[in-house]
């Protein structure tokens, strides 16, 4: 039997836009829509539309001076933002909080049992976006605002996030390193070459989080076999001892041997396994309950692929 | 890039006369590992460090530091009797780089600094000497490191430096390296960024080589 798997798709997304060469632009979002349509995955899939997300919320992890800082410089009609990384136009504060709202409704779905698990295919990405700062294209922090909304919305406790970005989740991890509620983990490009320069194995949180954060840096040149070979060996133990009640996963597709944005070597058959270990993972822990939410991902010609078996694995396990 | 930047300035010292077991507590309670000696004027005479206390000391005293009369008859060890005299000092006026060549070769923990007039100002420690080092890396900013082969001739550099400034992309640092062909050098910029994949294109195609980055280490790059 297959899930009832949602996508959070909107074309409102492109309209963040981001200037003339840059990797985080507009194409993305419908090369990933062509993958899941030509395939003929549309009429399996619940389609979810965005919805601008409340600010109590969004204030959950921003600090509310960032919130009106970036609110500020968009009206005023900057095109950077605390990093020349961070390209952007007049309608991004709109379209940012359009994302964490679209990742909210998937996750009430989820969450409500209308739904067993989604695919949210936002702009701006989250996962660098630190408390009071935008960093590495990303403004909010849609995955840890939706591991907040459902321990406050929903009354669940234990939070597991998966990161397989080729970049370190920076953001994710600083918001949750003292919070022993919230598991981080991370795979990623080891940060001596790659960036943000965080994620190193000895990250394993703080205080009270300590050993609710976990990082596996990847050697440049490393793929799917020490992919798999490392999931297995520091994902899948502790997700067993601290038993996620639900999954969000950051969801980043730069690692793949095509993508130029980093030195990792994985294949498109690399990213169904990862994806389809965290499923069953869910399967086991959570009733299912998986969020799964894009962040990187540059190559506009292994998009579609990528994002069609990632959505099959959602639908059939 | 002076020592007199990086240095500690409160520095801890004790008097030759002291006992051993005085100098013992104040570095265990202060985490610190070198304690310069120096008279009332402040001039330096030596250097003590635990690695000298635990010498001076038979290894029970580890294990059981309360056999009160025998820990008196130690207490009569004086900080003179064991301390390095005449330690190998540097002086404020000197570079971060002086004081790495000097405390390689001394092969010691930790530099006092003394004034021409021997009056001790402060120590470095390998310590402050990484500090110094990973802010000179930029290692604390995020950032991507790129490992490019050029050609050694003139105006190479100038090609990288150009071509990535016109990208707006600042640099954290940039280190030049010998590399294991000949007249071929490795440059390894430092990119305050995320986005790097426009620049490694262009580099491409103004004919250099970007270099696998599991192929070369930064302290000695392998011979093919």
């Amino acid at each position: 039997m297959s899930n009832r798997t949602g996508f959070l798709y909107d074309d409102r997304y492109q309209q963040h836009l981001t200037g003339n060469y840059h990797p985080e632009m507009p194409d993305r979002l419908p090369a990933v829509y062509k993958g899941i349509q030509d395939a003929g995955l549309l009429e399996q899939l619940t389609l979810i539309k965005a919805v601008p997300a409340d600010l109590k919320w969004v204030e959950t992890v921003h600090d509310p001076h960032y919130i009106k800082r970036l609110q500020k410089a968009c009206s005023s009609g900057n095109n950077i933002f605390d990093s020349p990384d961070n390209q952007m136009c007049p309608a991004t504060y709109e379209i940012a909080l359009l994302a964490v709202g679209g990742v909210l409704e998937a996750t009430r779905l989820v969450l409500e049992g209308e739904l067993d698990n989604a695919f949210c295919a936002v702009r701006p990405p989250g996962h660098h976006a630190e408390v009071d700062k935008a960093m590495g294209f990303c403004y909010f922090n849609n995955v840890a605002i939706a591991a907040r909304y459902i321990q406050k919305q929903c009354g669940i406790q234990r939070v597991g996030i998966v990161d397989f970005d080729v970049h370190h989740g920076n953001g994710t991890q600083h918001i949750f390193e003292r919070d022993p509620t919230v598991f981080y983990y991370s795979i990623h490009q080891h940060p001596t070459f790659a960036y943000p320069g965080t994620g190193r194995e000895f990250e394993m949180g703080k205080d009270a989080g300590h050993g609710y954060t976990k990082n596996s840096p990847m050697l440049p040149g490393q793929g799917d076999s020490e992919y798999k070979q490392i999931l297995q060996r520091d994902l899948m133990p502790v997700f067993a001892d601290f038993k996620p009640q639900v999954i969000l996963v950051s969801s980043g597709f730069d690692g793949h041997i095509e993508d130029n944005m980093s030195d990792i070597k994985l294949t498109t058959e690399g990213f169904t396994w990862i994806i389809k270990k965290i499923v069953e993972m869910a399967a086991e822990y959570a009733r299912g309950r998986l969020i799964s939410v894009l962040e990187g991902g540059y190559s506009i010609k292994r998009l579609p692929e990528l994002a069609r078996n990632h959505v099959e694995v959602l639908l059939n396990g | 890039m002076f020592v007199s930047n990086s240095m500690t300035r409160k520095v801890l010292t004790v008097e030759p006369e002291a006992d051993i077991f005085t100098a013992q507590e104040l570095m265990a309670n202060h985490k610190i590992r070198h304690l310069p000696v120096t008279e009332p004027n402040g001039r330096l005479i030596g250097i003590v460090t635990d690695r000298d206390i635990r010498s001076a000391l038979p290894y029970k005293f580890f294990k059981q530091p309360s056999v009160v009369a025998e820990e008196d008859s130690f207490s009569k060890l004086k900080i003179k009797d064991i301390m390095t005299r005449d330690p190998i000092t540097i002086s404020p006026a000197y570079t971060i780089q002086d004081a790495l060549l000097v405390i390689q070769d001394a092969r010691v923990g930790a530099l006092p600094v003394v004034k021409e007039d021997g009056i001790l100002t402060g120590i470095i420690s390998v310590r402050d000497l990484l500090r110094a080092f990973i802010n000179v890396l930029g290692i604390g900013e995020p950032g991507t490191l790129l490992c490019i082969l050029m050609e050694e001739k003139v105006g190479q550099l100038k090609k990288i430096v150009d071509a990535i400034t016109e990208e707006n992309i600042s640099f954290g640092s940039i280190l030049v390296a010998r590399y294991w062909q000949k007249d071929k050098r490795a440059v390894f910029p430092y990119l305050l960024t995320l986005n790097v994949a426009h620049i490694k294109e262009k580099l491409k195609s103004l004919g250099f080589t970007l270099l696998d980055p599991m192929e070369w280490y930064l302290d000695q790059l392998p011979k093919k």
